[in-house]
């Protein structure tokens, strides 16, 4: 179990991210063809994939050039605003890591705060939209307070991805009024919004790699 | 030169919407570059739309991003954070095949990137006027139109004036204070103001140092900028409406009469005059 969030538990993060993907791919494309264009699973799919390729190439020497890195791969290949918004999220993370190659918990909760707050701007969503936003706002909450209160990384990052995981399911009763699915109005209440579908499953594996990577 | 960098999530729509919009262009052309696709398939890729900007950054004056569906504002938006040129850029919320034409005949003649943002962003304004009002139960012979802004110009062809002749004359301004050149002309040719003559008309009064309006006398619409081909097309005239040309500003007699001929020669496509 990691103590702090290295760049062995980030890539790790990542690594796990691209199989959970391809395993899952079908499912959020089944859940985007139901209130989008029916291409959330293969889009991640395909940037994570990206990902690896990259730190297969090159692996990351700083906090800030893997963010950096992994945000303008998910930009390029992602395409569509899940590309804008997940490659917002990692460079705003990027811009707000510390220095050197390892954050304790407590950074950990500011960088992926600034991120997050990156992604609202970008998107200007709110809770409630029926976007992954709805699932980053309790997991960046839960994770504040679980430091906050002392916990060790791989508890609190333990309670963000089970709070974004809640907070996802919480989108199935919602009507869309962000992104392609809005257009739907009435008819995309009944569905999981697929991008919080894929903020949970990140969240999961984040917590995932915290726990099984040595250090 | 305004340029502009067309986003679409499909290369063949952009390239389409592009080449139909340089139809209107007589003359140099404003710099465009197309980001279109991620990855090889539908989408848009912030990284190909900063490149753009910064390729238009060595020739243009300044960039406006016109865009396809929503996603596209968002990678946009990315993008000026992305770009490492320091080129004025604006996205502009006007619609695409639309906002693409109008802007283009604008930059081509000259306008800076506030006119150009605006005449992409109001491109939507000519269609609206031009689509039958939608209500039902609207009766054709009373103004149903509940909008005040709207309801004079939408077709009823009740309102006509008395039809003068087409001749130019000095009139002081309807507040007095500066003198005025305006003109009547009747428009021949079967198509009316419609796109093509309308960029005829941005491309003439561009070369004059004036201010020019047209308004149709015989709906009652405008008036409308001679600048703006989305305007002009906002007053829905058609063969026969009367247009009353006005001009202020130093060359305004000049602009008025190349405008006039312009209509009162049908624009190149009426029957010559018997």
């Amino acid at each position: 179990m990691a103590d702090a969030v290295t760049l062995g538990v980030l890539e790790r993060w990542v690594r796990d991210s691209a199989a959970r993907l391809d395993a899952e791919a079908e499912r959020l494309t089944a859940l985007d063809s139901a209130i989008g264009d029916a291409d959330h699973g293969t889009n991640m799919h395909r940037g994570f994939t990206a990902i690896v390729g990259k730190l297969d190439a090159a692996p990351p020497q700083t906090l800030a050039e893997f963010f950096k890195t992994v945000g303008m791969t998910l930009v390029s290949k992602v395409g569509g605003a899940s590309g804008s918004l997940y490659g917002t999220l990692f460079l705003d993370m990027g811009k707000n890591a510390p220095e050197g190659t390892s954050m304790s918990a407590a950074e950990w909760s500011r960088v992926l705060a600034a991120g997050v707050a990156g992604v609202v701007g970008r998107g200007h969503a709110e809770p409630g939209d029926k976007t992954m936003i709805d699932a980053f706002t309790p997991a960046v909450a839960a994770l504040d307070d679980a430091v906050a209160h002392g916990a060790s990384l791989a508890d609190a990052a333990a309670a963000a991805a089970t709070a974004a995981e809640q907070g996802s399911a919480a989108t199935e009763p919602l009507v869309a009024r962000k992104g392609r699915a809005s257009y739907l109005g009435e008819r995309s209440a009944g569905h999981l919004d697929p991008g919080s579908v894929s903020t949970a499953l990140l969240l999961r594996a984040f917590a995932d790699a915290v726990a099984e990577e040595r250090g | 030169m305004i340029g502009f960098v067309i986003v679409s999530h499909s290369a063949t729509l952009a390239n389409a919407a592009v080449d139909l919009a340089m139809q209107m262009i007589h003359g140099e052309p404003p710099p465009v570059r197309i980001a279109s696709g991620a990855d090889s398939g539908f989408g848009t890729d912030a990284a190909a739309i900063a490149d753009a900007i910064d390729a238009l950054a060595g020739e243009a004056d300044g960039v406006v991003v016109v865009t396809d569906l929503g996603s596209a504002v968002l990678s946009s938006e990315l993008a000026i954070d992305l770009r490492s040129s320091t080129v004025p850029v604006r996205i502009s919320e006007g619609p695409f095949v639309e906002g693409i034409t109008a802007g283009l005949v604008r930059a081509a003649t000259g306008g800076d990137l506030d006119d150009v943002v605006a005449e992409v962003d109001t491109a939507l304004a000519a269609k609206r006027r031009n689509v039958p009002d939608a209500d039902p139960g609207a009766d054709t012979d009373t103004d149903t139109d509940t909008d005040p802004g709207a309801g004079e110009a939408d077709g009823d062809r009740e309102v006509r004036v008395p039809v003068g002749s087409d001749e130019s004359h000095g009139a002081e301004d309807a507040n007095g204070k500066e003198p005025a050149v305006s003109a009547r002309a009747t428009l021949r040719n079967p198509m009316g103001l419609h796109s093509r003559p309308a960029a005829l008309v941005v491309k003439a009064v561009g070369a004059f140092d004036a201010d020019v309006t047209v308004a149709n006398a015989t709906t009652g619409a405008g008036p409308a900028s001679a600048a703006s081909m989305v305007a002009l097309l906002a007053l829905g005239a058609t063969e026969g409406d009367v247009l009353v040309i006005r001009a202020m500003g130093a060359d305004a007699a000049d602009a008025v009469e190349t405008v006039r001929q312009l209509v009162i020669d049908g624009f190149g496509e009426a029957e010559p005059r018997a």
